[in-house]
This record gives C-alpha cells, sequence and structure tokens, in this order.
C-alpha cells in the first residue's frame, strides 16, 4: 500500500508540474513535450485505479496521434510565442485576483464536502467484478449497450467535426494540378493515345 | 425497455440524423445536386420530424436507460425548434446563392444542429444534456465561419468556438461538482435526492449549480456570459446569424428551464437569485448598449440579450405560471426574430448585403409593405398591445409579480421602456427619414413569405392566441407536475 | 318655443361652420339669418307671454352633473329679465347677422364668419337662460370663447391676434372671480340653482366665512367675486382694457358683442342675482363706485380719440358704467331698462360707423374724414338719431329719445340714493353726460362735417347697401321709441307686474326716484345741451381751437390720449414681470432644473450608460473569456457570503 501510495504521489506530482510547465514553458515545442510526459502520468495514474484500458488509449490516442500532430503543427507553424503572451503580464494581477478568489471558494468548497444524505447508493453503474470481465469488455458493454444514445450522440459530434474541418479547409484551388486516382483509372485509351498517319518522308 | 420502443420514442431525432447522414451522402455522391435541393429537403425533413412529434404523442416517456426522457414540455419547445430551424433555412436559401457560401454542407450542418438541440430537450441525465448541447454547438461554430474568406466570419466562429469550450468547460466542471456531492447524474435521482432533503443544500452542490447555469446562460447569451452575441451576430453571415438568433435560444432556454425546474425544482430558493441577477443584468445591458448601435444585426444581438432577460424573469418566478412565460416568450420571440431577419436578409442594395441602420431610411417610400411588416415586428419587440411582443411580457411579468418578484417586475418594465426607444427609433427611420438607395427587388418569395407569415403570427396572436398559450400551458404543467 | 330660441342659432351655427363648404356662402348666410330671424320672433312672442303675460317658467331639458350632493341639469329659466335679453340678444343678433351679409360681402370666408356670429348668440341665449351658476358659467365661457374667435377673425392681422388674446386673458381674470364665487355659493348654500340659493339667501345673510384667517362677511365675499366676473366681462374700470382693442375685429362683431349683448352680462348677472347681492350692501357700494368711476374715466379717453370704433367703444365702457352704479344704488330695472336702449342706439351707431367705413372703404380714423353728409346720407341720418339717443336728448317731462329716459331714471335714482356713494355717482352721472354729449358731436361733426381731409377717399365715398341700410332702420326705430314705450313697464307704474318675480328690491329706489326735485331732472339735459354746444364750437366754428387746446392742457390732453395710461401700467405691473418670470421659469426652472433633471437628464445619463455597455465589447476574446470567469466568480462569492453569513 505504501509503495502504491508513493507512486500516486510520484505521478500526481509529475502530472501537476507538467502541467505548470505546459503553459510556461517559452518554447512551444517543449510546451508539447511537457504535454506528452503529463500524458504519461496520467496514464500510470489510471494503471494505479486498475483502468488499464484507459491508461493504454491515453497513451495510444493521446500520446501517439494527438500530440504528435500538435508537435507536428506547433513545428510547422513556427508560432510566435513572446507576440502571443502580450498582455500577458498586464492582465497577470487581477487574473491572479480572481484565480485565487476562486480558489479559496472551491477549497472551502471541498472542506465542507458531505455527500448528499439522500443519496442512493449505487445509482451509477454497478461495477463488474475485475477478475471475472476484462477492463475492456466492461467498458464495451457499458458504452455500447447501457449508453448507446450517448455513444451515438458522440459519432454525431465527431461527423460534424470532420464536416467542419472539411469545409472550412478544404479547398479546391484553380490552376493546381492534382492527382485523380479514378481519372487515372478509368481512363480509356482513346483519350490518350491519337494516331497519326505521317507521311513517308514528311517528318512529324 | 427494449430497443425497439427506444427508437420509436427517439423517432424524430434518429429520423433527423439519418436524413443528415443522407443529405451528406448526396451532397457528396452526386455532384451536381444543388444546395437549394439539399436546404429543400432538409427543409422537408424537419417539417416531417415536426409531424412525427405532433402526432406521436403516445411514443413513451423515458428511453434508453433513463436518458431521454419524451414529455409535453419538450414537445412544444421541439416544435418551436423545428420551426425555428425550418424558417431560417427557408431564408437562408437565397442567400447561399448571394454570398458565395453555396455549399451543400450548410443545410446538413443547421439539421445535425437541430438535432443538438431536440437531444438538449429531451435531456433527462447530465451526460446526455451534455451531448446535445456540444452536437448543438460544434455544429454552430462552423457555421459561424462558414465564409472562411471572410476575416469577419472566422473571427466570429473563432470566438464563439473559444468562448463556447470556456463555457462547455464550466459546465462540465458544475456537472462534476454535482455529481460528486449526488452520486448521479440522471435528472430523476437528482430529483429524489433534492426532494428528500430537509436542510439546506450544501454549499458544494450550489457551487456546482452556479457553473451548470453559467455554462447554460452562455448558450442562451445571458449577461455576462454574453460577450461574444454580438460579434458572432455581427460577424457571422447573415443567415447564419438569423439561425443562431432563432432555434438554438430556444432550445438552451428550454434546456435551462428543464435543468432548473426538473431535478433542480426544489432548489428555487437557491437558484432563484442567480436567475434573477442574470435577468436583471441582461434586460438592462440588452436594453442600454443596443441604443448606440448602428449595425442592424449587432443591434438585434444585444436586443436578443434583453429578450432572453425577459424571458428569464418568468423563469426566476420558479412556478407554473412563470414556466408557461418562458414558453410563451420564446415561441413569440422565435416569430419576431425571424422576421426581422427576413427583413435584413432583404437588405441589399446592388447585389450588396448592407447592414446599417441607416440604409433603412425612408422605407415606407421605397418598400411599404416591408416596412409594414418591419414596423409590427419592432412595436411588438417593443412591447406595445395589442401585438404578441406584448402578452410575452405579460405573462412572464405577471407570473414574476405572483411570486413576489416585485422589484425584478418593476426594473423589466422600465429596461422595456428604454427597449422602446431603439425599437421605435427603427420605426422612426423608416417612416421619416428620407429615403436613401431602395433595396433590390424582388425580395425574393422565400423572404417574403418568411416574413409575412412571422408578421401575420406577430398580429394574429391577439385574436387567435390559442394554439401557443394553451401549447405552452400544458408544456409547464407537464414539467412542473413531473418532479413532484 | 323657448328651447327653439336657445337652439336655432346652434344649429344654424352648426350648418355653416362644418357644411359651409357645401352651402356656400349664399346658403351659410340664409341659414344662420333666417334661423335668428326665426329665433328673435319667438323672442317677441315669449316676451308678451312671460313678461306681459306673467308666464314665468323653466324649462329642464336633461340632467347634466348627477355626482353625489352634486346635482344639476340644463334647464331654461325663462322670466321677464330672461325675456328682455331674449328680445335684445336675438333682435340685434338678428339684424347684425343681415347686415353682415353686406358688410362682409367681400371677405373669403362667410360661412365661418356667419357660424361664429351663431355661435356666439347661442352661448349669450344659455347663458341668460341659466338656471343655475353652472351652466351660465358655461354660457359665459362659451361666449368669451366665440368673442376671441371673432375678434381675432382676421387672423392675417397680428393686431387683431394680439387683440383676440388679450380678451381673453383680461377676460380670464374675471372668470377667476366668477369661478371662485360660484364655488363660494356652493360652499354657503350646498347647491348651485338659483332658486335653491335665493331661496337661503336671507338665512344666510349674517353668515361669515374665514378667508386666510380674516373673518369676513361670507355674501359680501362672494358677491365681490362675483362682480370681479362681471367686470371682466363688462369692462369696468380695472379690466376695461380689452373692450377698445377688441375694436380690431369686424364691425357687425363690435356692435354684437361689444356694445349691445356681450359687455352687458355682468350686468345681467348682477340683476339675476339681486336677491344675492340685495343682502350684501358693502358690495353694492363698490360696484356702484366702480361703475361711476368707469363712467368718468371712459368719457374723458373718449374725448380725444380718433379712431370711430375706439371712440364708440369708450362710450360704451361709460354706458357700462351707468348701468353698474344703477344696480350699486338697487335700481336693478333701471339698469336693465338703460341696458336694453342701450343695445338698440349703441348698435345703431356701431353699425352706422361700419357703413361709414364701410363707405370709406375700411378707414376707421375720423381726421381723415369729415364732410361726408351729402355724401352718405341715409348713415348721416341714422347716425344722428343713435347720437341722439346716446346723449340721452329730451324735452323733460314731455317726450325724448331711449336714452333720455333711461339715463335719467339711472341719474335720479342715484340722486334718490342719498347715500355716499349715490351722491358720487350721481355727480359723476352729471359730469359724464356732459362729456358724452361732447364726444357723441364730436365725433358726428369730425365725420359728416367740415372739409374733406382725403378728397380721394371722399369723392369714392357712397351709400351702404340695402341690406345694410335696413337693419339700421329698425335699430333707429328702437333708438326712438324703445324708451318712451317700455318707461311705464320698466320703471314706471306698471313696473311691479312686469318684473314678476325676477328681480328683488328690498328698498324701492325707483319710487323714489320718481319723486326727485326738478333741477335733478333737468341737470342732466342741461349739462348735454352744453356739451353739444362745446363741440359745436370746437369742430364747426373754430376748428383751430382743439389743437390749441390740446396745446395749453397737453398733460392732461396725453392723459386722455394715452387712455390714463392703463395700458402702460399693466404691460409695467402684470405683463413684464409675469414675462420675466416666465422666461426665468423657463430657462433655469424648467429647462435647466426639470429637462435637466428629468427628461433630457435621464436620456444623457441612458446614451451615457449606453456608451458604456459599448465599450465593454471590446473585441478581444481574453476579455470577454474574463467576464465570463468575473461572472461566475461574483455569482459564487455571493452564494458563498449568504451561506456563511
Amino acid at each position: 500500500m505504501v509503495i502504491q501510495a508513493l507512486v500516486f504521489y510520484l505521478f500526481a506530482a509529475v502530472v501537476v508540474a507538467s502541467a505548470v510547465m505546459v503553459i510556461s514553458a517559452r518554447n512551444p515545442v517543449h510546451s508539447v513535450l511537457f504535454l506528452i510526459l503529463a500524458f504519461f502520468n496520467a496514464a500510470g495514474l489510471f494503471l494505479l485505479m486498475g483502468a488499464e484500458f484507459l491508461a493504454m488509449i491515453l497513451v495510444v490516442v493521446y500520446v501517439g496521434a494527438v500530440a504528435v500532430l500538435f508537435l507536428f503543427v506547433v513545428m510547422m507553424l513556427d508560432v510566435n510565442v513572446a507576440q502571443l503572451r502580450q498582455g500577458f503580464l498586464q492582465y497577470l494581477p487581477i487574473g491572479a485576483l480572481v484565480g485565487l478568489i476562486l480558489l479559496v471558494e472551491l477549497v472551502m468548497v471541498l472542506g465542507a464536502w458531505v455527500l448528499a444524505p439522500g443519496t442512493v447508493e449505487g445509482s451509477g453503474m454497478p461495477i463488474p467484478d475485475p477478475s471475472q470481465v476484462t477492463n475492456t469488455e466492461a467498458l464495451g458493454r457499458v458504452i455500447y449497450d447501457h449508453y448507446i444514445y450517448l455513444f451515438q450522440a458522440a459519432g454525431l459530434i465527431l461527423l460534424i467535426a470532420m464536416i467542419g474541418a472539411i469545409v472550412l479547409t478544404l479547398r479546391q484551388r484553380e490552376g493546381v494540378r492534382r492527382q485523380s486516382i479514378s481519372k487515372q483509372v478509368a481512363r480509356q485509351r482513346a483519350e490518350g493515345v491519337e494516331l497519326k498517319d505521317v507521311p513517308s518522308g514528311g517528318g512529324v | 425497455m427494449s430497443i425497439g420502443a427506444d427508437i420509436v420514442a427517439a423517432l424524430p431525432e434518429l429520423f433527423l440524423a439519418g436524413t443528415a447522414i443522407i443529405l451528406l451522402m448526396l451532397g457528396v455522391f452526386m455532384r451536381d445536386i444543388s444546395t437549394r435541393s439539399i436546404g429543400l429537403l432538409a427543409v422537408a425533413a424537419l417539417a416531417f420530424a415536426g409531424a412525427l412529434i405532433y402526432l406521436g404523442d403516445g411514443r413513451g416517456t423515458v428511453a434508453f436507460n433513463g436518458l431521454f426522457l419524451n414529455d409535453g414540455f419538450g414537445d412544444f419547445m421541439k416544435v418551436l425548434v423545428l420551426i425555428g430551424a425550418a424558417l431560417t433555412i427557408v431564408m437562408a436559401l437565397r442567400g447561399l446563392e448571394q454570398e458565395q457560401m453555396n455549399q451543400f454542407e450548410f443545410p446538413v450542418l443547421l439539421v445535425l444542429a437541430t438535432v443538438g438541440m431536440l437531444m438538449m430537450i429531451s435531456a433527462n441525465d447530465l451526460i446526455s444534456l451534455y451531448m446535445g448541447l456540444e452536437l448543438q454547438s460544434l455544429a454552430l461554430y462552423v457555421v459561424a465561419a462558414f465564409r472562411r474568406d471572410s476575416l469577419r466570419s472566422s473571427e466570429a466562429g473563432l470566438k464563439y468556438f473559444v468562448l463556447g469550450s470556456l463555457a462547455s468547460g464550466m459546465l462540465l466542471y458544475g456537472m462534476s461538482m454535482v455529481y460528486g456531492f449526488t452520486g448521479s447524474t440522471s435528472f430523476d435521482v437528482l430529483a429524489q435526492v433534492f426532494a428528500s432533503q430537509e436542510d439546506a443544500p450544501s454549499i458544494g452542490l450550489i457551487v456546482g449549480i452556479v457553473f451548470i447555469a453559467a455554462g447554460l446562460a452562455f448558450k442562451i447569451s445571458a449577461v455576462p456570459f454574453h460577450m461574444w452575441t454580438p460579434d458572432v451576430y455581427e460577424g457571422a453571415p447573415t443567415p447564419v446569424t438569423a439561425f443562431l438568433a432563432a432555434a438554438p435560444k430556444v432550445a438552451a432556454m428550454a434546456l435551462l428551464v428543464r435543468v432548473l425546474m426538473g431535478p433542480f425544482g426544489d432548489l428555487v430558493a437557491q437558484w432563484q437569485q442567480i436567475v434573477v441577477f442574470i435577468a436583471l443584468a441582461s434586460m438592462l445591458l440588452g436594453s442600454f448598449a443596443a441604443i448606440v448601435q448602428s449595425n442592424i444585426k449587432r443591434l438585434m444581438a444585444y436586443s436578443s440579450i434583453g429578450h432572453v432577460g425577459f424571458a428569464l424573469v418568468g423563469l426566476a418566478a420558479g412556478s407554473e405560471a412563470g414556466v408557461r412565460g418562458v414558453a410563451v416568450y420564446m415561441a413569440i420571440y422565435l416569430f419576431m426574430t425571424v422576421g426581422v431577419f427576413a427583413v435584413i436578409l432583404a437588405m441589399r442594395v446592388n447585389g450588396r448585403a448592407v447592414e446599417a441602420m441607416d440604409d433603412l431610411k425612408g422605407l415606407s417610400k421605397t418598400n411599404p409593405l416591408m416596412a409594414l411588416a418591419m414596423a409590427a415586428l419592432m412595436f411588438s419587440m417593443a412591447g406595445i398591445p395589442p401585438l404578441a411582443g406584448f402578452f410575452g411580457k405579460f405573462y412572464v411579468f405577471m407570473a414574476a409579480v405572483e411570486a413576489g418578484l416585485f422589484e425584478l417586475a418593476v426594473i423589466g418594465v422600465l429596461a422595456s421602456v428604454v427597449a422602446a426607444y431603439y425599437y421605435l427609433r427603427i420605426v422612426k427611420v423608416m417612416y421619416f427619414d428620407e429615403p436613401v438607395e431602395a433595396f433590390d427587388k424582388p425580395v425574393g418569395s422565400e423572404l417574403a413569405s418568411v416574413l409575412a407569415i412571422s408578421t401575420l403570427v406577430i398580429v394574429l396572436f391577439v385574436l387567435i392566441p390559442g394554439p401557443i398559450v394553451d401549447g405552452a400551458a400544458t408544456a409547464a404543467e407537464a414539467l412542473t407536475s413531473a418532479g413532484r | 318655443m323657448d328651447v327653439a330660441i336657445v337652439f336655432l342659432p346652434l344649429v344654424g351655427a352648426i350648418l355653416a361652420g362644418f357644411f359651409g363648404r357645401s352651402l356656400g356662402d349664399r346658403g351659410a348666410q340664409l341659414v344662420t339669418s333666417g334661423g335668428l330671424v326665426l329665433a328673435a320672433l319667438f323672442s317677441i312672442i315669449v316676451f308678451f307671454d312671460v313678461a306681459l303675460g306673467g308666464n314665468a317658467r323653466t324649462t329642464e331639458l336633461f340632467t347634466w352633473i348627477d355626482s353625489g350632493a352634486f346635482e344639476l341639469s340644463w334647464a331654461l329659466r325663462v322670466d321677464t329679465l330672461t325675456a328682455i335679453m331674449f328680445c335684445v340678444v336675438t333682435i340685434v343678433s338678428a339684424i347684425v347677422h343681415i347686415y353682415s351679409i353686406g358688410y362682409m360681402s367681400e371677405d373669403k370666408s362667410i360661412p365661418r364668419f356667419m357660424a361664429y356670429l351663431s355661435l356666439f348668440t347661442f352661448f349669450m341665449l344659455m347663458l341668460v337662460s341659466a338656471d343655475n351658476f353652472v351652466q351660465m358659467f358655461f354660457g359665459w365661457e362659451g361666449v368669451g370663447l366665440a368673442s376671441y374667435l371673432l375678434i381675432g377673425f382676421w387672423y392675417e392681422k397680428p393686431s387683431a391676434n394680439a387683440a383676440a388674446i388679450k380678451a381673453f386673458l383680461v377676460n380670464r381674470v374675471g372668470d377667476v372671480g366668477f369661478a371662485l364665487g360660484i364655488a363660494g355659493a356652493f360652499l354657503l348654500f350646498g347647491a348651485v340653482q338659483f332658486d335653491v340659493v335665493f331661496g337661503l339667501v336671507e338665512g344666510q345673510a349674517d353668515a361669515s366665512v374665514s378667508i386666510f384667517g380674516i373673518e369676513a362677511h361670507a355674501l359680501t365675499a362672494i358677491c365681490l367675486l362675483l362682480f370681479v366676473g362681471a367686470m371682466g366681462k363688462s369692462a369696468q374700470l380695472g379690466l376695461h382694457t380689452w373692450l377698445p382693442d377688441a375694436m380690431e375685429g369686424p364691425t357687425p362683431v363690435s356692435a354684437l358683442i361689444h356694445a349691445a349683448t356681450m359687455v352687458t352680462a355682468g350686468v345681467f348677472m348682477l340683476c339675476r342675482l339681486s336677491p344675492m347681492f340685495e343682502y350684501a350692501p358693502v358690495a353694492l357700494e363698490v360696484v356702484t363706485y366702480v361703475g361711476a368711476a368707469t363712467a368718468l374715466f371712459a368719457a374723458t379717453v373718449g374725448l380725444t380719440q380718433t379712431d370711430i370704433k375706439r371712440v364708440i367703444a369708450y362710450s360704451t365702457c361709460s354706458q357700462l358704467g351707468y348701468m353698474f352704479f344703477a344696480i350699486g344704488v338697487s335700481a336693478y330695472s333701471a339698469a336693465m331698462f338703460h341696458l336694453m336702449t342701450h343695445a338698440f342706439f349703441k348698435a345703431l351707431l356701431f353699425l352706422g360707423a361700419g357703413s361709414v367705413i364701410h363707405a370709406m372703404h375700411h378707414e376707421q380714423d375720423m381726421r381723415k374724414m369729415g364732410g361726408l353728409y351729402n355724401k352718405i346720407p341715409v348713415t348721416y341720418a341714422l347716425m344722428w338719431i343713435g347720437s341722439l339717443a346716446l346723449v340721452g336728448f329730451g324735452i323733460p317731462g314731455v317726450t325724448g329719445f331711449a336714452g333720455f329716459y333711461s339715463k335719467d331714471i339711472v341719474i335720479e335714482a342715484a340722486y334718490a340714493a342719498e347715500s355716499a356713494a349715490g351722491g358720487f355717482a350721481f355727480w359723476i352721472g352729471i359730469v359724464a353726460a356732459l362729456l358724452t354729449a361732447f364726444y357723441s358731436f364730436r365725433l358726428l361733426f369730425m365725420t359728416f362735417h367740415g372739409r374733406p381731409a382725403d378728397q380721394h377717399a371722399y369723392e369714392h365715398a357712397h351709400e351702404s347697401p340695402r341690406v345694410m341700410v335696413w337693419p339700421l332702420y329698425v335699430l333707429a326705430i328702437g333708438a326712438v321709441l324703445a324708451g318712451a314705450v317700455f318707461y311705464p313697464y320698466f320703471v314706471g307704474d306698471a313696473r311691479e307686474a312686469f318684473w314678476g318675480n325676477s328681480l328683488l328690491v328690498l328698498h324701492d329706489i325707483i319710487e323714489e326716484a320718481h319723486h326727485v326735485p326738478f333741477w335733478v331732472k333737468a341737470a342732466p339735459m342741461v349739462v348735454t345741451v352744453i356739451g353739444i354746444a362745446l363741440a359745436w364750437l370746437f369742430y364747426i366754428m373754430a376748428p383751430s381751437l382743439p389743437g390749441l387746446l390740446a396745446e395749453r392742457l397737453r398733460p392732461l390732453y396725453l392723459f386722455s390720449f394715452n387712455k390714463w395710461y392703463f395700458d402702460e401700467l399693466y404691460d409695467r405691473i402684470f405683463v413684464r414681470p409675469a414675462f420675466h418670470l416666465g422666461r426665468s421659469l423657463w430657462k433655469s426652472g424648467d429647462g435647466a432644473l426639470i429637462d435637466g433633471l428629468g427628461p433630457d437628464g435621464v436620456a444623457s445619463v441612458t446614451r451615457n450608460l449606453a456608451a458604456r455597455a459599448g465599450k465593454l465589447q471590446s473585441g478581444y476574446l481574453y476579455h470577454y473569456a474574463f467576464a465570463m470567469m468575473i461572472g461566475v466568480v461574483l455569482l459564487i462569492t455571493w452564494y458563498m457570503f449568504r451561506t456563511m453569513g
């Protein structure tokens, strides 16, 4: 138990520290790298709770795909961080004040944390016995059965995201030669080949 | 409950979602199909969904393991949303062609946004609420930036997106707090928990409610979560603005009412002050800030902020009469807004859209019918009897007075006086100023008919208030009796 | 028939006023004049029935106000007093209507003029037939309105507009008094019906009322207030300034309103209220002094005026003074008698003057006339008759013109009163008679004799059309005969049966007036002859004399010529301070204070707020996000404090 607790605090501390670094690092590439570090540690926290599927998904999707994509974007866009930071100091005091107030209040709220007395125990989904059912299967049962409605809604949301990305960025520029595979495949001989009778001695 | 019954219960939503995907396929694979035909098909689908709701009274109440709920309140609001969406898509058709945004994705996105709105209204769980909200919002972010070559449109979309994300964050944070303090996200369970509670709820719960209310207040653009509204209304293409101002407002308001009156219905004393505060702030800011606006779209943004404030007065009452007032108000607001945007969409000089108030000068001479309709709408917005707008205000203020919120009602009436100033100024500009260049004619049958429909609804409301008032009464009764 | 008399003019006014365009000029003239002639005939019948037959009656029309203890109806009270006024008003009005057909023939808006005239007549009849104070007030205000409309009839003329406004405003002062008097009467008697009030007067004769802490005799206070009203309408000294200016109106208007009818409303009112005034001796004394002072004042002013109509106007003012002091000595019947005869000869004079003006192409300045007697002989003769009637020419004990009978009985009554006020009035009356004779014949001589001052105008002078002359004949007959014929009924032996209950006199002064010494009876005649002789001397014999005299007695001349500086005085005392007060209230009070804090202030604060609210919208994303955060924090903090505290 002690080791578990120690590991938990290690992971948690690193997550928080790297999260701070994400927003404070000068170099945006460093920021993304710290983000990846934060993801890894969060995955570690999931593992500690026995949610190995989530831990793996986090590593595969967020680290493997999203963060790397971020990295590419940051490197390609060459964002001038100094410019983005303009006004940061100007608003720091009042921002800090608001943040501080909110923090104090939330601490007070958490200090007074009591589960509402009328709460129905186990009103959420019952957690299946991990020895009987794998993590992945349990999640699948919940997502595809009990929460099918939400799953489908999420699908629609992703569809919109896709449509939106295409609508807002895809351009059919004039004068740009692009490969059209279907055109290439469907090309007939007659379209590309022209037979000419070359008179003898006349040249082409 | 079997999945078949679930599907039947959510048939209108499912039908619309399926239609959206089919329309998308049509647009992608039939190269020569026009945006107009896609749009008309979308409108037909919306109408059919409306018919499904209207005819399908007995299609079950709770579905999908308690995530989805059908009731009289939802049906009323859904029909309103569908009407608003359908009318604004009809209006948008010509605008799309004129504004070089002739892409078939536009109606598809709007249909998907409408699906999101219906899901919001039917939400019976914090998670399904959030899903519906995001479905709607994401589609709207995209359409706000739809004219990607226009800097203003892109900026509008981006602002909307970033601030919307912030609001979503607040909403989620509030939900997590509520979950943390009650152990459930289901509306039914929450209502049970609060009903059985004797003493005052813990402060953490209230903070959670504040965050949820803030997140939802962003969607109805209530002060102080309204900041995006003027910029987005002005920057977005006018057909999009018309859509933004109508159906999503109704849906978000319905959602707010459902959340506060449903699961948190027993905590009226707790959340009443939030609602009173944002109602006051919205009414005052909406009335005052609009005075100095010269851009009519921006003016409409402030106008909608003010109207939301008035509608919230009804919610602040926290009674059945209040909910009925909100429902009536939103229904009337919907028609007024659609009508006004029909006029704004018709404001084109030499093929170019204009949106300054001065461009309306002397409209009574260049296009008397349009000016007359606009004047009726403006008088209604100002709340001058016997037009519908008066009755909307009447119902909410009466509810507030019955609930003992006299100060709120009085300030509300004063704010409506201030607001009357800029509405009547438009009438003055149209009728008493020297004409400037006339608008292009003809305005198009779509705009003309939408304008005619909405103006008739507003003018004839006093004679035939039945459909709206009775519907709202049934809706309010369904909502307030369900939780008890 | 009573109803027909009162409402025929209204019908005519409505027809001519609202349908004048379709009726046409001729139609409007026929409708209104016809109505009036009919009303005049009815009036004569009513006069015989009521005054001579003794059939006083009250016709209830319908309930007007029924509010708690305050009940009153529209009713026509027709007794001898009313019957006389009916005759005077309708006959003079009918004549003026007919005369106007000729006089106004070149005007652009004849139907409007005729409608106004008829409307005025209706209100005047309403006034005289009133059965209660409120109805009388209605008629009272109505004639004020009609007078305003008629004085300002030529509204293109700024002077006419100013005169109309002046008449209206000065009358307002009197009307306030009248209204307060009515309120006082209601307070004291709890009713406004004349019958009820008169019945209660005796019981309340000694009642007192506290006004601003001063105990006062209630009836005296009320009567004085009512008298203020009468002063306004009848242009008595102090509130007379509007009458001469009112001559800006068309001449028929001057004849009808400002000589024969409206200005006598005050006299009529006091006679009608004789049961009240009889119990307020102090008030009567005041009436006497004011009346006498007016008689003298107006006569002196009349001496030097050059506008033909203004001379007659001041003469009217002066004659009204006679009537008032007659009332002051309780000789109500004498006042009414003089009122009636005066109506005839003054209307004759005015219309005659109108005829002269018409002949001279709307020239009113007497200095530009002269020698007209052979150009317009008919008018000349009629003016003679009018003037002789005005100065009260007659042979004591034998016969005379109308004015002779009525003026003499007034002066004799004043003498017979044997009081300080009566004596004052008597001597004033004698002096005023001298002055009256002088200015009347001055007018006559300046206009018709001597050299034509303006040869061109003289040559183009022409006699008026028949439609204007014929009415004058009727009036001339009245001016000659009215005195002799009606003397026995009004103030003679038949007076008791004649008046019936319409007047109340505690002490029969008329009887005593018949038994005054001969020199009292002869004195007016003597001074009149002296006055005529003086006028003849000044304007026929030695035309240079007036100028010389004016030069010598320049202060006196100027004093008279400038009407005792009343207008200048009022300008200083009331008009300018009021103007300054108004201006300062407008600029600093209303403009700066009320508008500044009220509408303008609210509007500017609103705009300010609006501008600020607009500024909040900076366009920066992080501002917006910040606003949202602050909003949330504020709400949470609010709840924190609420649950903590």
